[in-house]
């Protein structure tokens, strides 16, 4: 009787557990331009750049990188280039699709952030001249808007620091 | 005897069994900081102030609330109709549900006009732009990349340098954020840069000044802020704008917001591969020295001890990561100090 308990027991958890221990976990690019890489190390070969709200299937992990799959190619993403929380929506426009052609969702609202909107607002400008702000501190603002680094310049400082995916 | 043991093992299969289920549901708890970090935030948030039922301001530009708002009053009204809510139930209800409905979310195209107009703020009374571009080079390349690990990588970022000797640091929404050159003269390495603008850079990834906006009185009867809601409307974005200054730059934002932009903004150092402790330790500086009495990052914030305090007791997790780097040689090369061993 108690033997038989046992074994039918175990037979319904390994059904429970068995499917989803042999699926990956879904998880999502946070921004445009994600490296996917052929090793977990930084300074190995570039497979491809991931678009933001890209699922993708997590196969292992290692030290601060995950092995991904998405859009039929494998490879590495920096951790904390990913997030478990799935973009709300699905509404993403066209210039955000995978160049991995990976699943696509991202939600409108965002989907208008980075670099559509350049530049100080019409408004703001004007509510700031009408309150007496000086050019100098306008014109400050619109110097700060357009002051960029490059992202191979970030991967180089990256890199001296021994910082991010660079990091031991 | 054989039965106890027998009931004994049923039950310590059934806890196993339930054990294994929430296993099952829920396998990647562990891994998922966002996860973590959302819980910190649930218990630090302060809840949403009750915004006046009376509706000031009626625009064109308001999505279609009415429909909105007619489907619960039906919904609500169905209940009053089966006897489930009295009356006086049914109008707490539908007058909650028109509070919550008062405004929508500010989206980015909102938040970055007010935030660049406040940018400009910023800079007329701080002391205007600080003109050195290699260092600016140096500042947003470190912002940068605590901005790029945040749980909002993906909209853009502007540093700026004030030309103030007082130890200031700022962030307006929508991606701005300053540091005084004064509060750089304090930084001892690079750890501490990356704490104090990956701080800057939480307020704005965690949306802070735009939830005050949110309950600000001068958007009561606005259901919906957009750039027209704006333009034709210039006596409330006057009240707006004098609201939220008032908050960065007098009055401070909400004692918890800046305990949780430290904790989140230890934690995004931290992902970068800094040595984690880089804000507590400035903050700790600051707290003691003179030119601390004279800073907005002070004045507006909670103490310093009590920062410390928080960041110190809520930091086990980051043990292992004390022998992350600091970077002090590069922090002297950048802010050309004589190179210290």
């Amino acid at each position: 009787m108690h033997q038989s308990f046992l074994v039918r027991f175990s037979i319904v958890l390994a059904i429970l557990l068995l499917p989803h221990l042999a699926s990956a976990e879904t998880w999502y690019v946070k921004k445009s331009a994600t490296k996917l890489q052929a090793e977990a190390s930084a300074r190995s070969d570039v497979l491809g750049k991931l678009q933001k709200g890209t699922s993708v299937k997590v196969k292992k992990k290692s030290g601060k990188f995950f092995q991904v799959s998405a859009g039929g190619k494998t490879g590495w993403v920096f951790r904390f280039k990913l997030t478990k929380k799935a973009p709300a929506g699905g509404q993403g426009d066209g210039d955000v699709l995978s160049a991995l052609g990976g699943d696509q969702k991202m939600s409108a609202r965002e989907s208008a952030s980075g670099s559509s909107i350049r530049g100080l607002s019409p408004i703001s400008e004007q509510h700031a001249r009408k309150k007496g702000a000086t050019d100098e501190s306008i014109q400050a603002v619109k110097n700060m808007e357009k002051f960029k680094v490059r992202p191979e310049e970030l991967d180089q400082f990256l890199e001296e620091g021994k910082l991010g995916e660079y990091s031991q | 005897m054989r039965n106890n043991n027998l009931k004994i093992s049923q039950f310590s299969f059934f806890c196993l069994g339930v054990f294994g289920l929430l296993v099952w549901a829920n396998p990647s708890y562990s891994f998922n900081l966002d996860g973590f970090l959302k819980e910190v935030e649930k218990s630090s948030r302060p809840q949403p102030q009750p915004k006046k039922e009376e509706l000031d301001i009626k625009t064109q530009e308001s999505p279609p609330q009415t429909q909105q708002s007619s489907g619960n009053d039906g919904i609500i009204g169905l209940g009053q109709s089966l006897g489930i809510f009295d009356k006086k139930t049914s109008n707490i209800l539908k007058q909650s549900v028109n509070t919550l409905q008062a405004l929508q979310p500010i989206a980015y195209k909102e938040e970055k006009a007010i935030g660049g107009r406040l940018a400009v703020e910023v800079f007329s009374r701080y002391g205007g732009a600080y003109d050195d571009p290699e260092l600016l080079r140096y500042v947003t390349l470190v912002g940068q990349a605590v901005a790029d690990v945040s749980s909002r990588p993906d909209i853009d970022y502007h540093f700026a340098i004030l030309n103030t000797e007082h130890p200031n640091a700022f962030a307006t929404p929508g991606g701005y954020v300053f540091v005084s050159i004064g509060l750089l003269r304090m930084i001892e390495n690079e750890a501490q840069l990356a704490g104090v603008l990956a701080h800057e850079v939480a307020h704005i990834s965690q949306k802070h000044a735009l939830q005050t906006l949110e309950r600000s009185r001068s958007l009561q009867g606005v259901s919906s802020l957009t750039l027209a809601v704006m333009d034709k409307n210039p006596g409330m974005l006057d009240k707006l704008i004098d609201e939220v200054s008032n908050v960065l730059f007098t009055k401070g934002l909400d004692k918890n917001l800046e305990f949780e932009a430290d904790k989140y903004g230890r934690e995004f150092a931290y992902r970068m591969g800094y040595y984690p402790g880089g804000l507590q330790n400035f903050i700790s500086k600051l707290g003691k020295s003179t030119e601390g009495g004279k800073s907005i990052f002070m004045s507006t914030h909670p103490s310093a001890g009590e920062r410390y305090s928080l960041l110190k007791n809520s930091g086990s997790r980051y043990q292992k990561a004390s022998l992350y780097p600091v970077l002090k040689k590069r922090l002297q090369s950048a802010l050309k100090r004589p190179i210290e061993p």
